[in-house]
């Protein structure tokens, strides 16, 4: 955000139309769109199936290379790749979480994890792929150790949330997961060094946060900000001790930064922090917004202002919203109007 | 749902968006009448009778066969399984009989810093002065339960040796959290792995009511038989109609048959423990009563005996056998237990010519229990036999036992409770058992005869999800 403070604008690069029913998360391969490998988005959908969408290098449109299906039985809520890229993780309403392999080119699904009640309803890898981090409408957070062969295995059930889980992250650089809910709450775990895993932190109404369902959480690339978004319409921003948390020395406490509020008249669903500040939200309100840290230097610490929007994104809500990894300022959109949405956010000079 | 069940059972109850109220179908139609509730006859409506409908109460039995909630209200759990309803019981003259587990006889046992015998025999002090009949001993009853299983894993293993129907790895069937885990949510893929014996708490009603009851020249039906437990689970086991039978009455017409139950009512170690506070005795210095003989676990020179293994000694003891029976392996001294990934997941392997013969494990708590659930599904599972629990460190820790003191952490309890547990009670073999003898002499015959199956085993059935707990949310 350095190297632009005038107004922006927008892109559409891409509709991609495919899925038949509402789409819920889109995901951008981390191995691809970098070192010549062209840009590779997976996308989930009401209508049971995966999609996979990789660019053309040489028209730089995108296109579907593979549809996911006949293997989720009803919604796939959420997908993420591992940080290799070889894996896509596929949570869904059928109760199970599905590990699917790219093979040259192609998808197999290479393992099952089973054990929710009911709706999955997010999965996350961790920074380095050894654990993979999945929650549901159980009210509870599940973690599993990835081991060779593609085998998975029960590293901790986490009960805590009174309601729903809607979103699992793992903290960018550490193994802390983070959790938001139905209950209005962040949770944070940690393990102890003893093979068990305790929630650490929780984030309420009481220490500054959401009055209702947080959606979900996004942290900027240090690893020291948390972004979480709400049914509340607010978007709030978290810190925590950055130099202590490098330290190792114990789990270091996030509090409550400020609240963005005023911007959002429907529910927040989505938010994401790029790799250079910009944070983008998604919303009921079919709009995407774009904020940024504001250098006024006000004496109440730091505030985030509006620096773009878009009030007619989708023609329906707005469910996810994602980041590339690349260079350049792509970002993926998801809505209930079944499409995913490329688009580019350019410096009007 | 209570915090008190077990953490696997509570994992079952999830339903976030139909509260119980809601998605109770109990609630919503209203109870069965109480006499057609078990029948296998054709049901004829009566229209005058029909109209009266009792007012709607839920039980534990109706929500054992329900897939939709266990419900949150811990009233449902209490209605015949209270201190309220023992005590009046007693009132009612009923031949009140008690068998209390060898972790609830170790939770007293370190909350007042006796031992297990000191306690046992203080028990029967206080029960008897309350008015109880007998008191009995669960490891007496275990001995039944492990014979048994030893006799099933045989026949398991080497039916599978031939390809038979039963597979292995045998899974225990002693823990009710677990059992109704497998029934409600993993259902008929796992159900054939579970051994058929029934739990020691079982297995000592089917003893009580089916034949010490004549010893004792009592009626069955004037048996009121309370079992005391470290698991409120136990609660939900003595419920299942698979426990509940009915007198073979020769002559009377089927006029009001009154089901009986193996086991009329449970109460946990901490129960136990507010009854005493109830009643103001001062447990430490009443007197010690002798122990009543027929159904506990006690020698000649007034000594406790039971196996090793604190959530039952069923992978010890099933271990032992199969090593001696199939490879003529009598392994002396404790068996080799290696920590697999946390304290709660160990296993012990026989090895023969350098071949692995035989492989066991103790599984304890939710997500253990899910790995071993993993592995059987996909076919991964090279254990011979699983002692499953679902609590972490097994029965000891049970959700009915004493909590820990302030300033004792959970962990420290459970470290006591492991060196109470077979504080001054000697190791001994359940197949030199004089009492269990005795009762195959005289009843049961052999382990694995058809008496055994009819009396001392089981079966599961998978609970069929309701429409209501699927319904569609995001």
């Amino acid at each position: 955000m350095e190297s632009h403070d005038g107004a922006w604008s927008l892109k559409e690069v891409q509709k991609l139309e495919g899925h038949t029913d509402r789409v819920w998360s889109v995901a951008w391969n981390p191995a691809a769109g970098v070192a010549g490998v062209p840009a590779m988005l997976a996308s989930c959908s009401g209508d049971k199936t995966v999609r996979v969408w990789e660019q053309n290098p040489s028209s730089s449109s995108w296109f579907c290379k593979a549809v996911l299906d006949e293997t989720h039985t009803r919604t796939v809520r959420s997908c993420a790749w591992s940080p290799s890229g070889k894996l896509l993780a596929t949570g869904s309403f059928d109760a199970t979480t599905a590990i699917w392999e790219n093979v040259g080119g192609d998808f197999e699904c290479v393992s099952t994890l089973e054990g929710h009640e009911n709706e999955v309803k997010s999965v996350c890898w961790n920074a380095s792929g050894s654990l993979l981090a999945t929650c549901g409408r159980d009210r509870s957070v599940w973690i599993w150790e990835v081991l060779p062969g593609n085998e998975f295995e029960c590293a901790s059930v986490l009960q805590g949330h009174t309601q729903d889980v809607k979103m699992v992250q793992w903290h960018p650089t550490m193994d802390i997961l983070f959790s938001c809910s139905y209950d209005n709450t962040i949770k944070i775990w940690a393990e102890d060094g003893d093979d068990d895993w305790h929630c650490v932190q929780t984030l309420s109404e009481a220490n500054g946060g959401h009055t209702s369902t947080v959606w979900a959480l996004s942290f900027n690339t240090a690893g020291d900000k948390m972004v979480t978004c709400s049914d509340d319409l607010t978007i709030k921003v978290w810190e925590t001790d950055s130099a202590k948390m490098m330290s190792g020395d114990g789990y270091v406490p996030w509090s409550h930064v400020c609240t963005l509020s005023g911007y959002h008249d429907r529910t927040i669903f989505s938010v994401h922090w790029s790799r250079e500040g910009i944070i983008a939200s998604g919303a009921a309100d079919d709009a995407i917004r774009f904020f940024v840290e504001s250098k006024d230097g006000s004496v109440d610490g730091p505030s985030y202002k509006m620096i773009l929007r878009n009030e007619k994104a989708h023609d329906m809500d707005v469910n996810s919203v994602r980041w590339s990894h690349g260079e350049n300022r792509f970002l993926a959109s998801a809505s209930d109007d079944g499409t995913v949405k490329i688009w580019e956010l350019v410096p009007v000079i | 749902m209570s915090e008190r069940f077990s953490a696997t059972l509570r994992i079952g109850d999830l339903n976030d968006f139909i509260a119980p109220s809601q998605a109770c179908i109990v609630s919503v139609k209203g109870l069965k009448p109480a006499s057609s509730a078990k029948s296998d006859k054709p049901e004829v409506a009566i229209a005058s009778r029909a109209v009266k409908t009792e007012p709607v109460k839920i039980s534990l039995k109706d929500c054992l066969a329900c897939s939709g909630c266990i419900t949150s209200a811990e009233t449902v759990m209490l209605e015949k399984q209270s201190l309220d309803e023992f005590l009046s019981n007693i009132d009612k003259g009923k031949a009140v009989m008690i068998s209390i587990s060898p972790q609830s006889r170790a939770s007293l046992a370190a909350h007042f810093g006796l031992s297990p015998l000191q306690v046992l025999r203080k028990l029967v002090t206080f029960f008897k002065s309350m008015g109880v009949k007998a008191v009995f001993d669960t490891s007496c009853s275990r001995d039944i339960s492990l014979i048994e299983s030893c006799n099933e894993f045989m026949m398991r293993y080497k039916q599978t040796k031939s390809k038979g129907d039963n597979p292995l790895p045998m899974l225990a069937s002693a823990c009710p959290g677990w059992i109704c885990y497998a029934e409600k949510t993993l259902g008929s893929y796992i159900l054939p792995y579970i051994s058929s014996v029934k739990s020691p708490q079982q297995t000592m009603g089917a003893a009580l009511k089916h034949h010490v009851c004549q010893i004792m020249g009592l009626r069955v039906d004037e048996i009121y038989h309370v079992s005391i437990m470290p698991c409120y689970d136990k609660k939900l086991e003595a419920v299942r109609d698979d426990f509940v039978f009915q007198l073979d009455s020769p002559n009377e017409a089927q006029l009001d048959v009154v089901p009986l139950a193996e086991v009329d009512s449970v109460l946990t170690s901490g129960e136990v423990l507010d009854l005493i506070k109830l009643k103001a005795v001062d447990f430490k210095s009443l007197e010690e009563s002798p122990l009543d003989k027929m159904m506990t676990n006690v020698d000649e020179d007034g000594h406790l005996y039971g196996v090793l293994g604190s959530s039952g000694g069923y992978a010890e003891t099933i271990f032992r056998y199969a090593a001696k029976e199939l490879f003529g392996r009598d392994i002396e001294g404790p068996l080799d237990f290696k920590i697999i990934r946390n304290s709660d997941f160990q296993e012990v392997s026989l090895e023969v010519d350098g071949k692995t013969v035989l492989k066991f494990a103790l599984c304890y708590g939710f997500r253990n229990l899910q790995n071993i659930v993993r592995k059987v599904k996909i076919n991964k599972c090279d254990y011979d036999f699983v002692e499953v629990m679902a609590c972490p460190s097994g029965c000891l820790n049970g959700g009915g036992q004493i909590k820990p003191e302030p300033g004792q952490s959970a962990k420290d309890l459970i470290q006591r409770l492991e060196t109470v547990y077979m504080d001054q009670v000697s190791v001994a073999d359940p197949f030199r058992n004089p009492l269990v003898r005795k009762l195959y002499d005289e009843w049961l015959e052999q382990p694995g005869s058809k008496k055994a199956k009819k009396y001392m085993h089981t079966e599961y059935h998978p609970v069929v999800k309701s429409i209501s707990s699927q319904l569609h949310n995001w």
